[in-house]
């Protein structure tokens, strides 16, 4: 098991898009994932959008990845990289 | 799941009599309402097919959605629709619809709208502004859901029979597309004694309280609810004690309720003989059942525009004679009056839109009608072709002097003749008018020579009268129905009418009142007309009264300077003579004090 922490840092937190990019990918890998808020007891089975999205994760939120499974170490550093990506968003306007 | 929520009262106004344990049924403005029915066990499996059928057809509109999106905007504005693609699929969304329709045995749409409404009470709760409303995601799911499920919904079900429908306002078009037959009661978070909601809960008979102020949002459609309009509140969640209660309760309130169903017919007379007639007003066919069930002596104010607005436009001259036929059939005897068309160009859609800045001012009621004649001649044949094999009356709405009338006479003559010269049948009918605006009150003599009988609508009297737009919360405070400027608006139009010798009717939510109707009766009314199941109501009261007392108070209230000076007088008066009907609860307008 591999455990990790992030930082929301778009502007938005981790709405219903970001949280898309975010189940698409972590759905590719068998390993089991979850999202725990540092502050809270909430946990969220990061393959479930609903789960993701009741994380409430706004701006600043600081989240514990923890992947456990057979490609653990692949799932994680995507993980890593669409945080480190800022979730691929551009800090316009939202639109929707 | 957790612990039971606990038990939360709130306090409305009742406005339709009558208690009912039921389940929510959330409404919000513009959506059709999910109804709830029991699935058979040996049906469930079929069920959930249905759910999943429902639910794969709506991925595929999103992936369609998604990839119009993708083209138009690119890549990045189309995640959204990922995002719902994703809801559509997600595992513990999909297995807690399924579970829910299982265990409930209930229909799919009903699963999804309990399982949806859950949801968005969570999303509620969230703090972060952009997050919370991002509700509208799953909300936009939910209505996916349920229109793909609409899609293949066999009609041979029996609806559940609990539902009470929750609402922040429900607006006369929504009220028009409900299912009343099948809602047990129904509780809003706007509205007053005369709001639209208000005057159909009492017409259909089923209980409502509205002005709950911020209920809507607490409730989740399933939650258990009582509807308590005696005693104005609503209970959210009722605990088991409560429960108890209340079934006891409803067992010797329903039969209460039948006893008073089972009325005599005919006039009624006060204990020293003065005579007065009950008519029915209706406006929904679910109303119909009611004139003869309730003893009225016929229709005395049918309101046509439901025609309309159930439709969302205008309806042809060959449905709307069937529609005044069958109106015919309903009253007997007795007869109907049909109003013409009472509304602005608000209504009908945007061809007669002109966006009117003042529209209770503007161009509606007999002025709209006679601004485009085509309508109102064609509304008039029907009803004139109606009257053929019925007793039909016309009354114009909002006439405000002899002008009117005479115009409006005029286009009536006119299309008797013609269809006279074409040798259909057809019938003569009396034409009168709506006493409801001011200068109508004031040049009432004048008018009362120009038609057959006068018809007072006590809620526009009220509104135009004191100038206070009755739906307007703010200036709630000034809507005073025992105001003595009313009492003296009806007093000199009664007069008007003895004088000229007609018939007059008063037809407001006034005449549907206890304790209104007793100062009617004191005004020298002697025809009312009310929604069909306050007639039992009234009659009791009038059977109960005397008018030489009444007139009394009556004289005493029409020199009052207030309406706070009236409803003291009211109640005084009303208790001090007549104890076995009114003490200071049931007396609904003066609840403030």
């Amino acid at each position: 098991m591999i455990e990790r922490t992030f930082t929301i840092t778009g502007r938005l937190g981790l709405h219903a898009r970001a949280a898309a990019k975010l189940v698409r990918l972590t759905s590719e890998f068998q390993s089991d994932i979850s999202l725990r808020r540092l502050d809270g007891s909430l946990t969220a089975d990061a393959k479930s959008i609903l789960s993701v999205l009741m994380l409430a994760a706004s701006r600043g939120t600081e989240l514990q990845a923890c992947v456990e499974g057979v490609d653990e170490e692949l799932a994680m550093n995507a993980i890593a990289e669409l945080f480190a990506d800022g979730f691929g968003e551009f800090e316009a306007e939202p639109s929707l | 799941m957790t612990q039971l929520p606990e038990e939360i009262r709130c306090q409305g106004l009742g406005v339709s009599e009558g208690i009912v344990i039921g389940q929510v049924l959330r409404m919000h403005d513009g959506t059709d309402p999910v109804y709830r029915w029991k699935i058979g066990r040996d049906k469930l499996e079929e069920e959930l097919q249905r759910f999943r059928t429902a639910a794969q057809g709506a991925s595929r509109q999103v992936l369609l959605l998604k990839e119009k999106a993708e083209q138009r905007f690119g890549k990045d504005h189309a995640y959204i629709f990922d995002a719902h693609l994703l809801l559509l699929e997600d595992k513990k969304l999909v297995s807690d619809i399924e579970n829910y329709i299982t265990t409930a045995q209930v229909n799919a749409e009903w699963a999804v709208k309990v399982v949806g409404d859950r949801l968005l009470y969570l999303y509620s709760q969230i703090k972060d502004e952009y997050l919370r409303e991002r509700s509208a995601d799953v909300d936009d799911v939910m209505q996916r859901l349920l229109i793909a499920l609409s899609g293949g919904v066999p009609q041979d079900r029996s609806l559940s029979e609990d539902a009470v429908i929750v609402a922040q306002d429900l607006l006369p078009s929504a009220v028009a597309n409900l299912d009343l037959e099948h809602a047990r009661a129904l509780a809003t978070d706007s509205g007053g004694w005369t709001s639209h909601t208000a005057i159909l809960a009492r017409g259909v008979g089923i209980p409502a309280v509205v002005g709950l102020r911020d209920f809507f949002r607490l409730t989740r459609t399933g939650d258990r609810i009582i509807v308590d309009s005696s005693r104005n509140q609503v209970i959210l969640h009722p605990s088991s004690d409560t429960l108890e209660q209340y079934a006891a309760e409803t067992a010797t309130y329903s039969n209460r309720r039948l006893a008073s169903q089972t009325s005599e017919t005919g006039p009624v007379r006060t204990t020293d003989g003065v005579e007065l007639t009950l008519r029915a007003n209706v406006e929904v066919p679910s109303e119909f059942e009611g004139v003869e069930k309730y003893g009225a002596s016929g229709v005395g104010l049918y309101r046509s525009e439901f025609l309309l607005s159930r439709r969302g436009g205008l309806v042809s001259e060959a449905e709307q004679v069937e529609a005044y036929q069958k109106i015919a059939r309903v009253a007997g005897a007795e007869g109907a009056v049909i109003r013409l068309f009472d509304l602005g160009g608000d209504n009908l859609g945007e061809q007669f839109q002109d966006g009117e800045k003042n529209p209770a001012l503007g161009l509606r009621a007999i002025r709209f009608v006679l601004a485009n004649e085509e309508i109102m001649r064609g509304q008039v044949r029907a009803i004139l072709r109606a009257g053929a094999d019925g007793n039909l009356k016309i009354v114009l709405p909002m006439v405000a002097d002899p002008s009117d009338v005479k115009r409006a006479r005029k286009i009536i003559d006119e299309e008797a003749a013609k269809l006279k010269a074409a040798g259909e049948p057809f019938g003569v009918v009396s034409v009168g008018a709506m006493i409801e605006v001011p200068s109508a009150v004031v040049l009432a003599d004048n008018i009362a020579r120009a038609v057959d009988f006068f018809e007072l609508g006590t809620n526009d009297l009220v509104q135009y009268t004191l100038a206070v737009d009755r739906g307007n919360d703010e200036v709630a405070g000034w809507f005073r129905t025992l105001h003595p400027a009313v009492l003296r608006s009806i007093n000199l139009s009664l007069q008007a009418a003895t004088r000229a010798g007609i018939p007059a009717i008063v037809c407001g939510e006034m005449a549907s009142t206890p304790a209104y109707v007793a100062l009617l009766v004191g005004l020298g009314a002697t025809q009312l007309s009310m929604t069909p199941s306050s007639i039992p109501r009234v009659r009791q009261t009038i059977a109960a009264i005397d008018s030489k007392n009444a007139k009394q108070i009556a004289a005493e209230c029409l020199a009052c300077d207030t309406a706070d000076d009236v409803e003291e007088l009211v109640r005084r008066r009303f208790i001090q003579y007549w104890p076995a009907l009114f003490n200071s609860s049931n007396l609904p307008a003066f609840r403030e004090n």
